[in-house]
């Protein structure tokens, strides 16, 4: 059976007539003596014979077949069908493609809008960024406030410096018993500006300022009220409150003050 | 191009498949040249039925060009491209099992079909029963008794095709007979 085995394995090279001489030789031999390997060696070829059977109903049918022209005929239902699969996808890229630059506006009005409204609803902290509408620009807001503060601190020193002026004016130009002149224009100006400086004034690194200020304003008021050419006891009065307040001194003080606090 | 010695052409057609990969409809056209006819044989001896069989010819190639980006450089084409048809003819002969009823899958090939074949020994009766064992036989025993005795292929070329082993081809083709005698041995004694 061990023999019989080691043959039946060769059969099929056996009967195509692929074997080596001497192999093929040594089958016959075991043919000769083995009726067993004779059946299943004869339903192997009948087998073969038959699937050959078969290859030539492959063959009959494949003549029927023409082969030159069926690679173009592949070939063009192929690229016809990628045609086909194209048009679903181009159409949808196509739309995809026009609308993009709606997009593109969509999402960047979206995005400057949002930026702009965080900025001008942000609290303002130091160092924070606040809108500069006039210059288009933004600016950190401590620098802001910096620039703010130093602004009212010029305006208020001018302003101070010319209400020194005009006292000093009032009060050196004429002796004590004499009668004097003011300038109610000027009187009228100054009261004009500190009501712009009012708000400038608001800031607590003005608030000496704004007192002194305050002070100089009623005593402008009140000289507004008077007529342009004072009598000695009207000038005198005034010379005793600007003593009193010591309104000149202060004035100095508070001008210095702000000075160096100037950047 | 056209055959035998899978080995030798395979640069030649990784060139090809290069320019398919670029969408070259002449490239491709020669590819479906070059193996139409033994897609046709494998499709055939599944599906035994002409029109089916070049449907899944188109088929088979129309698939090709949609997997052929996958297609690696250095594996055999033909092996791979062999393993689409036999994957397409099996899909075809699932999705006509409950349509045909002459359908091969499932076929009980028992004796008493067999004595059909020995009460009217009509030579096309029996090759039909030949045809109906073949198809009965496990999935690689059939591929390589097809491509032996249907497409003439030797037992390298075999290997070469389906990407296995010399001895596994060798092997498969033996128990193939085998099974084939043994399903097959009542008829073929009638027949005697």
């Amino acid at each position: 059976m061990k023999v019989c085995s080691k043959y039946k394995k060769e059969w099929p090279a056996f009967i195509a007539g692929q074997l080596p001489p001497g192999k093929e030789e040594e089958i016959v031999a075991h043919l000769r003596v083995c009726p067993g390997c004779r059946t299943e060696l004869e339903e192997t070829r009948k087998i073969i014979s038959l699937a050959a059977g078969f290859k030539k109903e492959i063959e009959e049918v494949m003549a029927t077949v023409d082969w030159e022209s069926l690679p173009g005929e592949i070939t063009e239902k192929v690229w016809q069908q990628k045609e086909q699969k194209m048009p679903a996808v181009s159409p949808s890229r196509w739309r995809a493609w026009k609308w993009q630059p709606v997009a593109a506006g969509l999402f960047l009005g979206l995005l400057l809008g949002g930026a702009l409204t965080f900025m001008l609803l942000k609290p303002q902290k130091p160092g924070a960024l606040i809108p500069r509408q006039e210059a288009g620009l933004t600016w950190p807001a401590d620098l802001v406030e910096r620039v703010d503060v130093a602004l009212a601190r010029r305006e208020t020193i001018d302003y101070l410096e010319r209400s020194q002026y005009l006292l000093l004016d009032l009060l050196q130009n004429s002796k004590p018993g004499e009668s004097g002149f003011i300038h109610q224009e000027k009187i009228r100006q100054l009261l004009t500006e500190k009501k712009y400086l009012n708000n400038q004034l608001d800031d607590w690194r003005l608030m000496k300022a704004r007192a002194i200020c305050d002070q100089i304003e009623l005593l402008f008021l009140e000289l507004s009220q008077l007529s342009p050419e004072l009598s000695a006891g009207e000038l005198q009065k005034v010379r005793e409150l600007v003593e009193e307040k010591q309104l000149l001194l202060k004035i100095n003080l508070v001008k210095k003050e702000l000075q160096q606090g100037e950047v | 191009m056209e055959q035998k010695n899978g080995r030798t052409v395979q640069p030649q057609v990784e060139y090809l498949v290069d320019r398919i990969k670029n969408g070259d409809r002449e490239a491709f056209m020669k590819i479906v040249a070059a193996y139409q006819q033994k897609v046709f044989i494998l499709a055939y001896s599944m599906v035994r039925d002409r029109e089916d069989a070049l449907d899944l010819v188109q088929e088979v190639f129309l698939r090709l060009y949609e997997k052929i980006q996958s297609y690696r450089a250095g594996e055999s084409f033909q092996a791979w491209l062999m393993q689409i048809a036999r994957n397409l003819s099996i899909d075809f002969l699932r999705r006509n099992k409950t349509r045909k009823k002459s359908s091969l899958d499932g076929l009980n090939l028992d004796r008493a079909d067999l004595a059909v074949g020995r009460e009217d020994p009509d030579r096309f009766q029996t090759r039909e029963l030949v045809y109906r064992a073949v198809q009965a036989l496990p999935e690689k025993q059939r591929l390589v008794f097809v491509l032996h005795h249907y497409d003439e292929l030797k037992y390298e070329e075999i290997a070469d095709r389906l990407g296995i082993a010399l001895g596994t081809v060798k092997s498969l083709h033996f128990k193939a007979i085998n099974k084939l005698r043994k399903t097959l041995s009542p008829s073929l004694r009638g027949d005697r």
